[in-house]
């Protein structure tokens, strides 16, 4: 008895059954997720996460740029922009939200879309936006991870390096190229592309006019290399019209996601005040009552803050008293039709492809009329605003001519001409603050006074590009250290390739 | 106030109630040892019946029998004596000491071993311990009390999760949590919710749930050999908790057990600054704008009571408000009562109890509520077959949940960062609760991140509700005298209701927002085995031995509503809302088994135990998979009882010497983790459906789990009539293959991709000393040191050595991570730039000295501290008994969030210097010259000073040492003399306090026990719930 119950407990343990695992792998299919999605379900998350959330249009667009570059002030201490303080999370906020999102999303639909042997209007589409995403991210930064960014699954690149921002332009350049090329009619995407709903003229157009901005962006460091794409760009043609506006209708809600980044912002935050410098360059400018509304304690009238403005007087670098603000109601806030949650997020307009093209007139680098470029711009820039916000924006007719008569009329002789396209830029661009950002760096237009808050990280200089994200000097040292060789310091005052 | 007076009532009413029930003819004695001293609680039973009592501290027994029965008198360490009884109804024995201990501990799959055959090191802690100082989680109860483990509650209150860590971590990322089995069958432990970087609520964890007023024993498998039969899941250890049955009760049993607890906010630690008031560069605020702006900025002059603005518009004197802590918790209450029902008979045994667990936490609006259930009968059915049912239900209600971490709506943030000259009583508003007159928040700042703290803790709304129910059937059948199948199914299955809901009128967020969140679990598990006892092989060798297979399977599912911008102001509903959202989840796994045990012993004092396990994984499976979805892993212990060996004179009563080496797989806990996968997300956008890749890891199809080896040698050693007794362990454990999540630069558009690279070490050393000095007919005292050490080291992170980095703080300069060649959880973060000989570095700035900050990171210290020592002693003197638990952890370090925001916000001492701040302040270092500092830096600049200082993480890291009065207690038990005539078995009565004081903090203003997170990045404090003061009452009752 005894040896049987032995026998039988050494077969037993022996015995391992091959069932085991019967089952096992049908169970470990998660039943809701699924291998693979239709490419447009794809694009349309991705462009919208390009059009950004709260977070980064938070605090890289507003907090940072748009006081920065002068557009808005305000006297709220983390508003850290015109005073220059160090808030590391938020210089690095567009960073860190778009890697993982659209970076990620964008280098996934074209996996996907060669994969499935796509190699017309939709791969066209996709490398449009993919170089419109990336050209934001290096502008901000300088060298970035480029090349092997976003590709963590796809070939298993954990830790990219970065690209040279020289290398990056060339290559963004001449993918623009390429991808113009390859759009050859409208997309079967239809409304999944929430840019263009698919519409192959309006991608040309846009891909030619991201070429001449990124060309123009090179005319202090590359001059030759500029003309050339400018002047290829422009013959390949760019948008013509205010129906050719780059950019993204949003509902007010019913996610984070459907809504306007800076509308989200505007819905929790009322710092942003219109600055001093803004207006007076709105003085005479029909747009000055659109854009802005006198604050609740202006009396009525609308007034600019000055940047650098705090709660209390402070004793600036200079040793000058800089008197306090008791209230922010006293100074014009942005315009409610420009804080809803569902106006569109504008990329690239007509009227900055105007001006742009005014400027390589004026540069001489083409045969057309600088003073016509600097009119369609500006007139495209004031009627656009109707066509993006709500009606109360519109500007009449009479009221642009009387302003290119007036105080807008285009001076004659270079640098007056120059500064003038530039300031319209500066003025087109509000709420495009990376790009107001970006241009100012390039052209020193307009001039803007920096502040000079004790506080100050930069000396009270205005910042030059915004620093790296801290935990890239960690989980990606090497690549993080060799950009920081080749480009400089990873600090606010380096400035980047083609700010040099 | 009023329905706690009502239950308190119905507690009394109840108790004279039952004092009117039954009672039974008795024979009663007392117990002793060889020297007449009485033995407390040794053990009675009526032969050949389950009915049996223990003695009380007077040696004293009282059990029902009739003439004929045969009483079984049983005590450690003496030889177990039977009398008959005969006609006389006092039966006093005396027992003489045993050297072959005879002690029964629970092992692995509920198997009960002697415990000198096992070659690993158990613990067990009494039932008692847990239920005469209840915790409201009650795995705290264990801190201090057994070597070799680590249990850290967290700063949430009485709800919160507790982290148990048996012998160092095992996996760099994966859950390094225990095992819970309850009565034979493995209960769910996950951490419903946790705060991180950007805030959040601890829901409270499973283990929570269990009743202490329940538990019979918990005992600890500490080693690998003890945990390889339950597998991969107990590759942390096992706690097997033991819940009581109805044995030893004679007729009918009835057991009153209450407690009462008071807590109070422990602010002695608390040393802010109440010199210098609300205000900016030595300027009071000089406008309400202004003093909105700076009631989070201690940087105004020296309060005199001046008249200055406030930020709710009027004027008050600027003077010290008082300690806001003080005005805002409340003294919490606790009120836990059982009640239960036992009877025990030939063929069985049955135990009934209900718990009512009704907490006020000293946050205020924190509740908790659980009523539990449990009925637990072993029955035997004829001669061979005994079947023991367990089941426990439970309904828990939690409400007011704080918020932790992150400033929006964490009060605990508002409350402690206002300057002193900030009252929080003012912030109540018209309506006592932090509103408006429009029932908006009252705005106190005009920052929108921090709440006013009445209004965080009344109007949000963080509740929970979670119903479960435990249950287990265990069959045994014995085949012959040797030989028995035992089979055992059991589930544990809970739902989980959790509203959470952002007030309208919150200052970031107007319209507010609510989420219904509904989670059912459940886990069913099945086992069977083929075994036997004590099989004599030969007149030498017995076998004890087992094969079974098993089966554990995991499911969970969740559904969620999500709404925000409430349409009208105060209905809390999801269906109230403008955007509306919805979530869906779903999880599901399972581990197959095959395992066997086989025990030879040699002439009773030599015992080899061999094991062997196989676990299936369904988490690795996956069609095409070339890796193994499979492990195969063994063990091998030896223990020798010396003692019983060979002659070791007579003092020595007891030694035994033990070593064993074990493997056992672990990891592979998600399913779903082998191929990337595609979501829709949201609602879609104008009319187009949004798709995206789901998750931030890139998957790996090849992982397989990873192995832990455990070598452990340790002896138990009793001398001196047991009066001393030492237990050590020496262990050394590595993990090889863990699944650790290789770390990525966001760029790559993923945080981190799967692969089994990880290896962890430990080595450490647990020791458990025990005396009695004295031990006399009145007087008894019992001394206890436990003592763990556990060095811990990362040996391999990724492919690369790279580091792997966990959760950061609010502050984002510092990083729990895991470098190759430290230990574990280094927390890595920026510093100070420091010369040659340390001295902090500074820089000019608008001419004034600023520290120099250092943003390549450095290790700053370990968040886990490797030192544990707890200090137990009980004393008894006549029928009073008294005992005391200090408990301490050191050597570990941690990162301190409050006392950062303190120094930012002028609230620390450091921010004093001596003299004032009017004398101005020159820090202590050099001059990027190396020249000293000599610039003093005015009133008006030390805020930059301090805001730059605060910069570097370095300047908030602090060790995290302590030792602390964790329990204390005085106890009075009637002596049955004065019971006697009475419907009263039984009585005590305790005061009762936990937590009372610090004999050492290492860190300034806070508990070093304030994490906001149990998860595995251990040393993160960001304002949490400082662990409160408690004092109560005990009452035990039977009748």
């Amino acid at each position: 008895m005894k040896k049987l119950f032995i026998t039988i407990l050494a077969l037993s343990f022996a015995f391992v059954s091959c069932e085991f695992d019967k089952g096992f792998e049908e169970m470990n299919v998660n039943p809701a997720k699924a291998n693979q999605i239709d490419v447009g379900n794809k694009f349309a998350w991705t462009a919208l996460q390009t059009s950004g959330g709260r977070y980064e249009n938070w605090r890289n667009s507003l907090i940072y740029n748009s006081v920065l570059i002068q557009h808005f002030a305000s006297t709220a201490g983390y508003w850290s922009g015109d005073k220059y303080y160090r808030v590391n999370s938020y210089a690095t906020s567009l960073w860190d939200r778009n890697y993982p999102s659209c970076v990620k999303g964008i280098e996934d639909i074209i996996d996907q879309l060669n994969s499935e042997g796509n190699t017309g209007t939709e791969m066209g589409m996709a490398r449009i936006l993919r170089a419109f995403i990336y050209h934001r991210i290096t502008d901000t930064h300088g060298d970035i991870p480029y090349s092997e960014a976003g590709k963590g699954y796809i070939d298993g690149t954990l830790k990219p390096k970065y690209d040279a921002q020289q290398d990056i332009y060339m290559d963004m350049l001449s993918e623009l190229e390429g991808a113009v090329a390859q759009i050859s009619g409208d997309s079967s995407m239809g409304n999944s592309d929430v840019i263009f709903g698919g519409n192959a003229t309006k991608w040309k157009a846009w891909g030619n006019s991201m070429m001449l901005r990124l060309a123009m962006r090179m005319t202090k460091a590359d001059p030759a290399s500029a003309q050339a794409w400018a002047v290829k760009a422009i013959s390949a043609g760019t948008m013509t019209s205010n129906d050719h506006i780059a950019m993204i209708a949003h509902t007010d809600g019913p996610e984070g996601i459907n809504k306007n980044g800076h509308g989200e912002v505007f819905q929790v935050d009322s710092n942003a005040r219109m600055s001093k410098t803004m207006e007076m360059h709105l003085t005479g400018d029909p747009r000055m009552d659109v854009l802005f509304e006198p604050g609740s304690a202006s009396g009525g009238v609308q007034a600019g803050m000055p940047n650098g403005s705090s709660g209390s007087d402070y004793t600036d670098l200079d040793g000058n008293t800089v008197p306090g603000v008791a209230t922010r109601h006293a100074y014009s806030a942005v315009a409610s039709a420009l804080q809803g949650r569902d106006v569109p997020m504008v990329f690239q307009t007509y009227a900055e492809v105007e001006f742009l093209k005014a400027e390589a007139a004026i540069r001489g680098w083409t045969s057309g009329s600088a003073e016509t470029h600097y009119n369609n711009g500006v007139t495209a820039a004031m009627k656009m605003l109707k066509q993006i916000y709500p009606a109360t924006t519109a500007i009449t007719d009479a009221e642009i001519s009387a302003f290119l008569a007036g105080p807008g009329k285009l001076a004659a002789s270079f640098p007056a001409n120059w500064e003038m396209v530039m300031n319209e830029y500066w003025k087109a661009t509000v709420l495009n603050e990376y790009e107001a950002y970006a241009n100012w760096r390039r052209t020193g237009y307009p001039t803007l006074t920096p502040t000079k808050h004790p506080n100050s990280e930069t000396n009270g200089q205005i910042m030059r590009r915004m620093i790296y994200p801290g935990g890239e000097a960690s989980t990606n040292a090497e690549s993080y250290s060799a950009a920081v060789a080749r480009q400089g310091a990873d600090d606010w005052m380096t400035r980047m390739w083609w700010d040099k | 106030m009023k329905t706690k007076f009502t239950k308190i009532c119905v507690s009394f009413l109840m108790f004279f109630a039952l004092t009117l029930s039954a009672y039974a003819q008795q024979v009663t004695g007392t117990v002793s040892d060889e020297n007449g001293v009485p033995l407390p609680g040794a053990t009675v039973v009526v032969q050949g019946t389950s009915t049996g009592v223990s003695t009380d501290f007077d040696g004293n027994y009282s059990i029902t029998a009739s003439s004929g029965d045969t009483l079984v008198f049983s005590f450690v360490g003496y030889a177990t004596q039977s009398v008959a009884v005969g006609s006389s109804n006092t039966v006093n024995v005396q027992l003489s000491p045993d050297n072959s201990l005879d002690e029964v501990v629970v092992t692995a799959l509920g198997v009960k071993r002697n415990t000198k055959a096992l070659g690993y090191s158990v613990t067990e802690v009494d039932g008692t311990e847990l239920s005469a100082n209840p915790s409201t989680n009650a795995i705290n109860a264990l801190q201090g009390k057994v070597a070799g483990v680590m249990v850290t509650g967290s700063a949430m209150g009485s709800k919160g999760s507790s982290r148990v860590v048996i012998r160092g971590t095992s996996s760099l990322t994966g859950n390094n949590q225990p095992l819970y089995v309850v009565d034979g069958i493995t209960i769910n432990n996950n951490n419903l919710g946790a705060a991180g970087v950007w805030g959040g609520t601890d829901f409270g964890d499973g283990v929570s749930s269990i009743n202490p007023d329940e538990v019979q024993s918990i005992s600890v498998l500490k080693g690998g050999a003890a945990a390889a039969l339950y597998g991969s899941r107990a590759s942390n250890g096992v706690i097997i908790i033991t819940t009581k049955n109805g044995l030893g009760s004679e007729g009918l049993g009835i057991e009153i057990n209450s407690t009462t607890q008071f807590d109070m906010i422990n602010t002695s630690m608390w040393d802010a600054q109440t010199t210098y008031g609300s205000g900016f560069n030595a300027i009071v605020p000089s406008s309400t704008e202004d003093a909105l702006s700076e009631v989070y900025s201690a940087w105004g002059p020296r309060m005199e009571g001046q008249l200055v603005p406030t930020w709710e518009g009027v004027q008050r004197p600027y003077v010290y408000a008082g300690d806001n802590q003080d005005k805002f918790y409340r003294t919490g209450t606790t009120y836990s009562n059982t009640v239960s029902l036992s009877t025990s008979g030939e063929n069985g045994n049955t135990r009934f109890s209900f718990t009512n667990l009704d907490n006020d936490d000293i946050s205020p609006n924190s509740t908790l509520d659980r009523n539990s259930i449990g009925l637990n009968t072993s029955q035997k059915f004829g001669d061979n077959i005994t079947l023991d049912v367990n089941m426990k239900y439970l309904l828990e209600e939690q409400g007011g949940n704080p918020r932790l971490s992150d400033a929006p709506s964490n009060a605990n943030y508002s409350l402690k960062t206002y300057a002193p000259s900030v009252d929080v009583d003012f912030m109540k508003g018209p309506n006592g609760n932090g509103t408006n007159e429009a029932g908006t928040e009252l705005r106190t700042t005009n920052g929108i991140y921090s709440q006013n703290p009445w209004f965080a803790a009344l109007n949000f709304v963080n509740d929970a509700e979670k119903e479960r129910f435990i249950g287990s059937v265990n069959a045994r059948w014995d085949l012959t005298d040797f030989l028995y199948v035992r089979g055992r199914i059991g589930t544990d299955r809970y739902d989980l209701h959790r509203t959470v809901s952002t007030p309208f009128g919150t200052a970031y967020q107007p319209l507010g927002s609510i989420s219904e969140y509904k989670l059912a679990f459940k886990q069913f598990d099945a086992d069977a085995f083929l075994g036997t006892d004590n099989l004599a092989l030969t007149d030498d060798v017995s076998l004890t031995a087992f094969v079974g297979v098993g089966s554990n399977k995991v499911t969970s599912e969740s559904v969620s509503a999500n709404g925000s911008n409430f349409i009208v102001q105060g209905l809390v509903n999801v269906k109230n809302t403008q955007n509306q959202s919805n979530g869906y989840g779903f999880s599901e796994k399972q581990i197959n088994s095959a395992y066997g045990s086989a025990e030879l012993g040699f002439q009773d004092y030599a015992f080899l135990t061999l094991t062997a396990r196989n676990d299936w994984f369904s988490t690795l499976s996956m069609a095409g998979k070339d890796a193994p979805n499979n492990d195969l892993y063994t063990s091998a212990s030896l223990s020798v009882v010396l003692s019983d060996a060979i002659d070791m004179g007579s003092n020595v009563d007891f030694f035994k010497i033990r070593g064993g080496y074990s493997q056992v797989a672990g990891g592979a806990d998600s399913p779903y983790a082998l191929s990337l996968t595609y979501g829709i997300v949201g609602q879609g956008h104008l009319g187009a459906s949004l798709g995206a890749i789901s998750g931030g890891r890139i998957p790996n199809s090849e992982i397989t789990p990873f192995e832990k080896n455990e070598t452990e040698f340790g002896f138990d050693l009793r001398m001196f009539d047991n009066k001393v007794s030492l237990d050590a362990t020496w262990y050394d454990n590595a993990t090889i293959g863990d699944i650790v999540g290789v770390s990525a630069s966001a760029t790559s558009g993923y945080g981190s991709a799967l692969a089994n690279l990880g290896e962890i070490a430990n080595t450490g050393i647990e020791l458990l000393l025990r005396v009695k000095p004295v031990v006399t007919d009145d007087f008894a005292m019992e001394l206890s040191f436990n003592y763990t050490n556990n060095d811990s080291e990362v040996v391999a992170t990724n492919d690369t050595g790279g580091n792997i980095s966990m959760d950061e703080p609010r502050s984002r300069n510092l990083r729990v991570t895991h470098i190759v060649g430290e230990k574990y959880g280094a927390l890595f973060g920026n510093s100070f730039v420091r010369d040659a000989s340390g001295n902090i570095v500074h820089e000019l700035v608008n001419g004034y000295p600023r520290p120099k900050i250092d943003n390549s990171r450095k290790i700053l210290g370990f968040g886990v501290a490797p030192q544990q020592l707890g200090v137990g002693a009980s004393f008894r003197y006549k029928d009073w008994n008294a005992s005391f638990l200090i408990e301490g952890k050191s050597g570990g370090q941690m990162y301190s969030g409050t006392n950062i925001t303190m120094m930012g916000a002028g609230l620390h001492q450091v921010t004093i210097p001596a003299g004032g701040r009017e004398a101005g302040f020159t820090p202590d270092g050099v001059m990027e010259d190396g020249s000293p500092v000599t610039i003093s830096i005015p009133q008006g600049q030390q805020s930059a000073y301090w805001g730059r200082y605060n910069d570097a993480a370095e300047a908030g890291i602090y060790d995290s040492d302590y030792f602390r009065m964790r329990q204390m207690s005085v106890g009075y038990t009637f002596p049955s003399s004065m019971l006697e005539g009475t419907f009263i078995q039984a009585a005590s009565v305790s005061l009762i306090g936990k937590n009372l004081f610090f004999l050492h903090n290492s860190v300034d203003n806070i508990d070093p026990e304030s994490a906001y997170n149990a998860g595995n990045s251990a040393g993160l404090e960001w304002f949490g719930l400082a662990v409160p003061r408690t004092i109560g009452v005990n009452v035990n009752l039977k009748f």
